[in-house]
């Protein structure tokens, strides 16, 4: 028996991609679990401060100490993960909605009604995405509500152009023709036939997406832009505890920033999954 | 001495949840100055023997046995020695040229580059041996087409390249899959006739893999059927192609339309893709003659006579139009007799569900200027119950005119009315319902459905379009599978699911759930295998046999459509040269492009019977300044033809655009 070498074994690609995909998942899903849970999971509220101790290491009644205020640093990471993700994760959706709905009619119909939305994503996407953000933030204010709408706004453009590019080759396929012939009407073939088969890049970005604007959302917090204090929030926390590193009590930012880091992994590792199945497949 | 020997080669591919036994105790050997064919439809295991030929073997590939190269094992052979053997022992031409050249760098780069590397030859000389081998393989001002792209060529110019490319390093044995593939008929003949002489010539041994046992039978010494792996028959070409032995060959062949006009005979089934090898014979379910034998225990290759074998319990023998043979699957019918000669001029009192009047369509090309101009002034209807065809080469519009016909593509002259109504008067939901009383059915059967959407969605969808309530749709869209003998387990099913064959059914089953009153078939049967081809064909000339309905069948296959039209018509360029009832236009051609389609038809039966005419050039090369289109190309053209615009006259019972048309036959005398 000879074994055919040399071609990387087609099985290889597949089992790396569903071993990123996993830890990916189990990533998020701790976060999930921690998510749903912070309040059973911590003695003290996110807001809550405790008179007697201001900066107090970690020990005792605080298992991560302190802040500056006397909140419980445990508690505050545990829910600030609720807004960061929850914030991230609708600010995505609200990219994907929109965008997508604007790619689709831009890359179906084309002609005039391409043009004019193309060149109004050209100007958004002429800015670098963290200043857009950061104009856009500091002139509607901060407030959740307010983050979604400018994370959201950043990340549409990228969706418009990657549904754009699906649907113009999609709708010189045979079964749009077919559809058309049928008697569907505009909105039925462009519903029931492009839509759902142009998705399938957005499925591969979007969980990646979400780890992008955590980091834009926690960004725009530690410069003052994002949610307002006491709320917990991951940027903000590292923004109030970035003095306090030097004078060596690094668990006001540092644990903030570590679990920022393992969420945005988790997003990424799952993103990348699929994208290697994704590419697997096709191949 | 034999050039390549396979012997007992087994191929296993493993991927992860899957197997396929991909060969299964391969034997077959090429002599030099043979050409052997290798025939068997797609899954029987063609491209893998080519590509153990060359060591291009996928991966996760197992194989067992030996492939026997001018006495080398070419399955034990490291890197370097493949890779010397690639250049001067065996070279492949590929199906599709054009993907196969690098689109990046002129063709005669590419050849030269070969040159340098494998005969160790300078650029200079390389670049005048470039030139020549250009030239042997019948490319025309060969030092200007070094310098072309791969884009700038056609098909036909782009394979005569890799086959150039190919023998360019004297290699002992070409291989060629599939490589006329997507050619037209007059292309075809001439590229195969190429692969004779790269044997005859230099005593290379050429093995030509096809599906089509028509067009290579000509050409080749011996013939190599396969089967799920397996070798079920091999013998001289002209007794495996006339008077087969092995049942498969036999069904492979009844299921090729001929230009004869012999009736199709489908066989039922479809090819199984085997995990281990087998261990009975792997075409007992398919077969009319199989016995408890032949599903017990496996055949093995049983010489029938010098040089021909055949792996059967129960070998047949005789010719293949037999007609003692038992009568196992439904014939197609032959084409009925509806409307005749009168209807080419004028629709009689069957009402026409279909009138085009001179219908032109250009294509402007994006950045103004020019533009392509696909029809120039077609006119024709179709009566209800009746069925035409539309034959004609690539790039004669024929698939405008499909869309045309559909209302998807707007005539920029002329006038199109589908069911008595003028497609262009009409807007919205009208327009929409008008365009559901004209279906088509895609010459690409998977990608003509929706990869997301099921089965049963797929076929509804005209209902839907048309607001029938859910209940009506299922009990509708179960009727129309039924008829298309598919099992309602596949309504949930998506396209990927699907085999081609059931695809199409699905797709024609779509076509006729809204009862139209016109259906194209756009090419339908081309992206098929040779069985289900016949199958199809068969289900085809059911549904069009309904009076109530016209049909509209497309085709280059000028065969397919003589197997059940009433009327056919012949594009070229965009222009309708003849039209006629379908036993006048195959029996007593008038145009001079009709009979050159006729001519280079390939035929396993009689053929075309009457004089052979050819073209006398390419159609790439033929600038058509004015007057006739085909003036350029034609043997009969005059001056004059060079002037005047051609309209259809009457010859015989056709019409023809040919000034000459009768006087051809005292022409062609001389």
């Amino acid at each position: 028996m000879a074994e055919a070498s040399g071609v990387r074994e087609a099985g290889a690609d597949r089992r790396f991609a569903s071993s990123l995909i996993t830890v990916g998942s189990v990533i998020l899903a701790v976060v999930a679990v921690a998510v749903l849970f912070a309040p059973l999971l911590s003695s003290w509220g996110p807001e809550e401060i405790d008179p007697l101790a201001s900066l107090a290491p970690p020990g005792g009644a605080h298992p991560l100490g302190t802040d500056l205020n006397g909140m419980d640093v445990w508690s505050r990471v545990l829910h600030a993960a609720r807004l960061d993700v929850g914030i991230a994760v609708a600010a995505v959706a609200l990219a994907v909605v929109a965008g997508s709905l604007v790619g689709l009619v831009a890359g179906y119909r084309g002609g005039w009604a391409d043009d004019v939305l193309m060149r109004v994503l050209d100007v958004f996407q002429a800015f670098p995405t963290f200043i857009l953000a950061l104009a856009v933030a500091a002139l509607l204010g901060g407030g959740t509500a307010n983050l979604v709408a400018v994370i959201a706004l950043v990340n549409a453009p990228a969706y418009a152009r990657l549904v754009r590019a699906e649907v113009r080759s999609i709708r010189e396929l045979p079964f749009v023709e077919a559809s058309l012939t049928s008697g569907s009407s505009f909105w039925g073939v462009l519903w029931r036939h492009v839509l759902p088969n142009s998705l399938t890049p957005v499925r591969v970005i979007a969980p990646l997406n979400c780890g992008w604007a955590m980091l834009t959302l926690a960004g725009l917090s530690f410069l003052g832009l994002g949610v307002p204090l006491p709320t917990a929030e991951w940027g903000a926390m590292i923004s109030l505890g970035s003095g306090d590193v030097v004078a060596g009590r690094w668990w006001t930012s540092v644990p903030p920033g570590l679990f920022l880091l393992i969420c945005v992994l988790g997003f990424s590792l799952l993103g990348e999954g699929l994208q290697e199945r994704a590419d697997s497949t096709r191949r | 001495m034999t050039l390549l020997s396979i012997e007992d080669l087994s191929v296993v591919i493993r991927r992860p949840g899957r197997r396929v036994a991909a060969l299964s105790g391969v034997n077959l050997s090429v002599e030099p100055g043979e050409v052997v064919g290798l025939v068997g439809e797609s899954g029987g295991g063609k491209s893998m023997v080519a590509r153990s030929i060359v060591g291009l073997l996928p991966g996760g590939s197992r194989t067992s046995g030996r492939v026997m190269f001018d006495g080398a094992d070419v399955l034990t052979m490291d890197a370097a020695e493949l890779e010397a053997f690639r250049g001067h022992g065996a070279a492949i031409c590929f199906q599709n040229p054009r993907g196969a050249l690098s689109p990046t760098r002129t063709v005669g780069r590419q050849l030269v580059d070969r040159l340098v590397t494998h005969r160790s030859l300078a650029p200079a000389p390389a670049r005048e041996v470039a030139a020549e081998l250009f030239e042997s393989v019948g490319i025309r001002s060969p030092r200007r087409r070094l310098d072309a792209y791969p884009h700038e060529l056609s098909g036909g110019m782009a394979q005569r390249v890799m086959i150039s490319l190919a023998t360019g390093c004297a290699p002992g044995l070409l291989i060629a899959d599939e490589p006329t593939t997507g050619l037209d008929v007059t292309l075809t003949r001439e590229i195969l006739n190429r692969f004779r002489l790269a044997a005859n010539a230099e005593r290379r041994g050429v093995l030509l893999i096809s599906h089509d046992l028509a067009s290579i039978a000509e050409v080749c010494d011996r013939v190599v059927v396969l089967y799920a792996g397996t070798v079920v028959e091999s013998g001289p070409g002209p007794q495996v192609l006339h008077e087969p032995a092995h049942p498969y060959t036999r069904a492979l062949l009844r299921s090729v339309p001929d230009i004869d006009g012999r009736p199709v005979t489908a066989t039922p089934g479809a090819m199984p893709l085997l995990t281990e090898a087998p261990s009975s014979c792997p075409f007992a379910p398919r077969c009319a003659h199989a016995t408890q034998l032949c599903t017990a225990d496996l055949p093995v290759a049983g010489p029938l006579a010098m040089d021909w074998s055949a792996a059967c319990f129960h070998p047949r023998s005789g010719p293949l139009d037999d007609s003692a043979e038992p009568p196992v699957p439904a014939e197609i019918p032959p084409a009925g007799t509806v409307p005749s000669a009168g209807t080419a001029t004028s629709p009689g009192v069957k009402e026409s569900v279909l009138r085009i009047e001179d219908a032109h369509v250009v294509y402007r090309s994006r950045f103004g200027g020019g533009g392509h101009h696909a029809l120039r002034g077609v006119s024709l209807s179709v009566a209800a119950g009746e069925r035409l065809g539309v034959v004609g080469e690539s790039g004669c519009g024929k698939s405008t005119l499909a869309r045309v016909m559909l209302g998807l593509v707007q005539p920029s002259r002329g006038r199109v009315e589908v069911a008595g109504q003028a497609l262009a008067e009409l807007r919205g939901a009208r327009l929409r319902r008008l365009r559901t009383r004209a279906q088509l059915v895609f010459q690409d059967p998977i990608g003509s459905l929706s990869p997301r959407r099921t089965v049963q969605d797929a076929i509804g969808e005209p209902l839907r379009a048309a607001g029938v309530p859910a209940a009506e749709r299922a009990s509708r869209v179960a009727r129309a599978l039924e008829r298309m003998e598919l099992d309602p387990s596949i309504l949930g099913r998506r396209p990927h699911e699907l085999s081609g064959g059931q695809a199409q059914r699905v797709g024609i089953a779509r076509a006729l759930v809204g009862e139209p009153d016109l259906i194209v078939f756009d090419e339908p049967t081309s992206a098929l295998d040779v069985t289900v081809q016949a199958q199809i064909l068969k289900v085809i000339a059911e549904v069009s046999g309904d009076s109530s309905r016209g049909s509209v069948f497309i085709s280059h296959d000028l065969a397919t459509v003589r197997g059940f039209c009433d009327r056919v018509v012949v594009l070229y360029l965009g222009r309708i040269v003849e039209e006629g009832p379908v036993e006048e236009v195959f029996g007593n051609p008038g145009h001079p492009y009709t009979r050159a389609l006729l001519s280079s038809a390939p035929s396993l039966g009689a053929g075309y019977g009457g004089p052979q005419v050819e073209l006398t050039k390419d159609l790439e090369e033929a600038d058509a300044a004015g007057g006739c289109a085909l003036a350029p190309r034609c043997p009969f053209a005059t001056d004059e033809c060079g002037e005047q615009e051609q309209e259809l006259r009457p010859y015989g019972a056709s019409l023809v655009a040919c000034r000459r048309a009768a006087e051809i036959p005292a022409l062609i005398e001389r």
